[in-house]
């Protein structure tokens, strides 16, 4: 069992960590940046390490000062959190070679899953599902349209050397193929001097759907169900919820049986999500798995009843899953708002600063996941989340009802938050009926502010 | 570590593993160490990978020696030499022989350099490479007989030297022994010389005491590594002996150069790729065009062409000479040169940042380029000192026109200065007397020499650079005495009859080549810069081919004879 963990993270992750050590009994070493010494995950550790100056380069993705802030305290194991240095390989091989047990995948899994075309190259082995499209290049028009029928419409054409959407074109069916494929083909030769296509089956407006996965290391793995991360602005996620309401039970268990095979494939242990994109057909695509906690983790916590922080810190200490699929029922409905230091009306430009006065919502079914406080400066070295609202209701429009309440309690004074954006996408009809997907926020005007591009 | 009074603890303390149990949290040997420059913790293997530079601080760390050897030669060219001589304690120090078996064993080295032949980018080298884990690479009767070995063997077998110098200076247990191992390799150094044969002394982290002062030093290009510590007396010896604390940088790299010790500072990633080019100045032979025993005969009457003048008074031309708009020497030596090479420094005092020197390719021949800069806009100008060149640049030039006789490399000369640095320090310096040797000098070098007056032509300043066996100018260029406002100032008292001046001192291309002052001049376009410059230069190329062609076919007492004739005729 860890004895001591130390979080290489900061936020309200860290403090989430933290909370679940301290119900575990297990000691805590924070670890913080100069900028900040004030934080609340360093004053509710058991001990604190200052690991340099405010960038995060000098400090949280500084892997030798977190090492030694972890030999210095004695630190059995390391608890990545999310961002920072949770995806990287190399250091997990470095806890892995320092005798520090790592609370996330082997330093392995992490790399393999890391590298777009291996990940990939394994789900198909695997049987996973992963966008169609052509394994070599096409230059030829006849060749392409052949292919692009098999594919299946609509496809996107892309250039092999392509970027910033030139020598990109879609097609909805063959006869649109050939001029589809000849412009782009056209543009990419005058843009990259390159005339060699790719065809891909294009996945028109998609959901963001993403399945929850445990994995001990005795190879069993487990699917806690989807979220539903669709509200996204520039893949930023914004909202997320479980489970999702484009996804039936049948479907839940399609999909989740693919996503326990991708883990499987992919030798996975700890927690991880295979992110899928899911079309209004029903079809859907393997995208990647992230081998990290996410941020949007308590919403399947609250639909699961699964403590997912616990349940790694668990796995990482080499004990089995105590639940198999069969004990996991997704009971309710859960959505997690991200409220951000931000100003919307002005892209969303970050507003770093000193949180003069704070009020945050409570009661039955409203849980916040935050490290701030009244008096709090915010420092501007890092990401602008400042606390997730998490609201569980027994279905989806009281759980709505539910998150417009708190959110239109929560007070944050002293700098711009995109609380009033949340709470308009909220009231917007289009969500509250569901029918979101990952271009919501580009077709929709949220409180005079739309995404563009 | 701090907090712990805001909230209760909910930990339920475990003792701590044992220090002796299995699997308990620890770096493992060799993983993390300290870099002694910046305090932080760095990775070894992310410290090897990046070529012993620390990833945060950018300090560079020292490298074993078969280290350096992979980091520099070809892949599986080196051939180690000498690789057993028998120790000896010429002093019988007590614990000597202890101590080097020790460390043989630690280091896997035989002792504190390692010397052989290599490739570096195909071409064939002596290498010699110090170890500073080995008695802080103290030169003892070894280190010295495998450099003196080396030396003398590359110059049996006609090869270029390079020694990465690293050391504390001689070996104190060997004593008197150690001293004349200082004259034994640079003995071996000298006769490497007057063969004719390159030497390059790289100097790293610390060079300093005995080696400093025998082959270190001695290398026709001395080049360093950034922030290395080089010296004869170590820091501490000097500040306990003056008791004063040294500046900050003191016996760096940087302050050699700056004080005209080194040819150039090189970041260790381009040390290779910087060796491979000047081994690549030093190989290729010039092309042995035929010579038809074309000699005598008036080798001038080739390039004679009579330039269409523009009509313009003299002081127009002056205006046009010192325009601000104007090309500037490092705009030449890029436009017609390649693999340009700068290298610093007079060996004595400082560098002189009014004069730029080198070594470059012409059309697949290697030359010394030798100009007086200007620089470019107010800052550029006073970095430069407005091309006013001072002591030390004059015996920058006399150092590399040596350097060109020696290996054979015509030299070309661009003239544009308004005179030699009038100032206290360059009188201090002896800036009359650094003139003189240059004029007087010029006419041993053995080489064709080629001054073209680019800018403005200022007195002896100028001439400095333009004893040669031909001068050019440039249509607007001019060549004087004295500036107009100086020569108005003696003659007439009165500095501001600088334009009537001029139109009397003769100085304009159309003078001077009237009156055989120069042979040539080449006609310029109309708003003449940096970017309307490529017609002149391409002139000025084609006529430096045959400049080439024609002096490269004499022999050096024709050359000499020529070159006496041309001045003796004033």
């Amino acid at each position: 069992m860890i004895r001591k963990l130390l979080i290489a993270n900061r936020g309200e992750i860290a403090v989430r960590i933290i909370r679940a050590c301290r119900e575990l009994g297990i000691e805590t070493v924070a670890v913080y940046s100069e900028a900040d010494a004030d934080s609340l995950h360093s004053e509710l550790a058991d001990e604190a390490v200052c690991i340099g100056p405010g960038p995060s380069t000098d400090s949280y993705l500084n892997m030798e000062r977190i090492m030694s802030a972890a030999m210095v305290t004695g630190a059995d194991a390391i608890h990545p959190g999310y961002g920072f240095l949770s995806e990287n390989a190399r250091f997990a091989q470095i806890c892995e070679r320092c005798n520090v047990t790592f609370v996330g995948p082997p330093s392995q899994v992490i790399s393999s899953l890391g590298n777009k075309q291996a990940a990939r190259n394994t789900m198909v082995a695997a049987g996973v599902p992963v966008i169609p499209g052509t394994d070599s290049p096409v230059t030829d028009v006849t060749e392409g349209l052949a292919l692009a029928a098999k594919i299946g419409y609509p496809v996107i054409v892309k250039a092999v050397l392509g970027g910033g959407g030139k020598g990109m074109r879609t097609a909805f069916s063959g006869e649109e193929f050939e001029k589809a494929f000849l412009t782009a083909q056209k543009e990419a030769q005058a843009a990259f001097g390159d005339n060699q296509m790719y065809i891909e089956h294009f996945v028109e407006h998609p959901r963001h759907i993403e399945f929850q996965i445990l994995a001990d290391g005795m190879g069993n793995v487990i699917h806690l169900g989807e979220r539903d991360c669709s509200i996204q602005r520039k893949h930023q996620k914004m909202i997320e919820e479980s489970p999702s309401p484009a996804v039936s039970e049948a479907l839940r268990q399609k999909m989740g049986e693919m996503a326990v095979r991708a883990a499987k494939a992919a030798h996975y242990v700890s927690a991880g999500t295979i992110e899928f994109l899911l079309e209004a057909d029903e079809r859907f695509y393997f995208m990647e798995m992230n081998t990290r906690i996410q941020v949007e983790h308590p919403v399947t916590e609250w639909v699961t009843g699964i403590d997912l922080i616990k349940e790694q810190i668990r796995i990482a200490s080499g004990e089995p899953l105590g639940i198999g699929q069969d004990d996991v029922q997704i009971k309710g409905h859960a959505i997690e708002c991200r409220i951000n230091a931000e100003n919307p009306k002005q892209n969303f430009r970050p507003s770093p600063g000193i949180i003069s006065t704070l009020h945050l919502p409570g009661g039955q079914g409203i849980r916040v996941d935050t490290g701030i406080y009244s008096g709090y400066r915010i420092p501007p070295y890092y990401d602008s989340m400042l606390a997730k609202l998490i609201v569980h209701g027994k279905d989806r429009t009281e759980a709505i009802a539910k998150m417009l309440s708190a959110v239109g309690e929560v007070i944050i004074g002293g700098v711009e938050t995109n609380v009033d954006y949340q709470f308009e996408i909220l009231s917007d009809a289009d969500y509250q009926a569901g029918d979101i997907n990952v271009d919501f926020l580009k077709n929709h005007e949220i409180g005079g502010v739309k995404i563009e591009e | 570590m701090k907090n712990n009074h805001l909230f209760k603890k909910t930990a339920k303390y475990i003792p701590l593993r044992e220090e002796s149990e299995e699997g308990a949290p620890e770096v493992p040997q060799g993983l993390l160490r300290r870099c002694n420059a910046c305090k932080s913790a760095v990775f070894v293997e992310e410290v090897k990978a990046n070529s012993y530079i620390c990833p945060h601080c950018n300090n560079y760390f020292r490298v074993p020696a078969y280290k350096r050897i992979r980091q520099i030669v070809d892949e599986d060219s080196f051939e180690e030499w000498d690789m057993d001589i028998p120790f000896s304690n010429p002093l019988r120090y007590k614990g000597y022989g202890e101590k080097v078996r020790e460390l043989q064993e630690k280091t896997k080295l035989k002792e504190a350099i390692v010397t052989g032949k290599a490739q570096i980018e195909g071409i064939p080298v002596v290498l010699g490479v110090m170890d500073g884990r080995f008695l802080m690479a103290s030169m003892g009767e070894i280190v010295g007989e495998k450099i003196a070995r080396a030396i003398e063997r590359a110059t049996q077998e006609r090869l270029p030297v390079i020694l990465f110098a690293c050391s504390g200076g001689a070996r104190m247990q060997e004593g008197i022994v150690s001293l004349m191992q200082m004259a034994k390799t640079s003995a071996a150094v000298k006769r490497h010389s007057e063969a004719g044969l390159l030497y390059i002394s790289v100097l790293t982290d610390p060079t300093t005491g005995g080696v400093t002062a025998s082959f270190a030093m001695l290398g026709d290009i001395i080049l360093a590594e950034p922030g290395a510590l080089i010296g004869f007396a170590g820091p501490r010896v000097i500040e306990q002996t003056i008791r004063q604390k040294l500046p900050k940088g003191f016996q760096r790299a940087e302050f050699l150069l700056e004080h005209g010790f080194l040819d150039a500072i090189v970041p260790r990633e381009q040390m290779r790729e910087t060796l491979a080019g000047l081994l690549r100045l030093h190989t290729n032979q010039r092309t042995e065009e035929t010579t038809e025993g074309q000699t005598g005969g008036d080798l001038r009457s080739n390039l004679r062409e009579e330039p269409d003048f523009v009509p313009m008074s003299a002081w127009e031309h002056v205006e046009l000479a010192r325009d601000k708009k104007r090309p500037v020497g490092h705009d030449y030596i890029e436009r017609i040169f390649t693999d340009f090479v700068e290298l610093h420094g007079d060996r004595y005092l400082r560098d002189d940042p009014a004069v730029i020197g080198g070594i470059a390719m012409f059309r697949g021949m290697p030359v010394t380029v030798i100009a007086q800069e200007k620089g470019e806009g107010t800052k550029g100008n006073i970095a430069r000192n407005f091309g006013m060149v001072s002591p030390d640049g004059y015996r920058k030039s006399m150092r590399l026109l040596k350097q060109a006789e020696k290996f054979g490399r015509p030299v070309i000369f661009f003239v544009d200065t308004p005179g030699a640095f009038c100032g206290m320090e360059a009188e201090e310096q002896g800036q009359g007397e650094a003139i003189a040797r240059n004029i007087c000098e010029l006419f041993g070098v053995k080489v064709p020499v080629l001054s073209i007056v680019i800018g403005e032509g200022g007195s002896g300043g100028a001439l400095a650079f333009a004893v040669a066996d031909e001068v050019w100018m440039l249509e607007h260029a001019v060549y004087s005495i004295l500036s107009p406002e100086g020569f108005a100032s003696i003659l007439w008292k009165d500095g501001s009859k600088a334009k009537e001046a001029a139109a009397l001192m003769r100085l304009t291309a159309q003078d001077l080549y009237q009156m055989g002052i120069v042979e040539r001049v080449i006609g310029e376009s109309e708003n003449f810069s940096k970017e309307t410059m490529d017609g002149v230069t391409a002139n000025l190329e084609q006529g430096i081919a045959d400049f080439m062609n024609q002096y490269g076919k004499l022999g050096a007492e024709e050359l000499l004879e020529r070159r006496y004739q041309r001045f003796r005729k004033f």
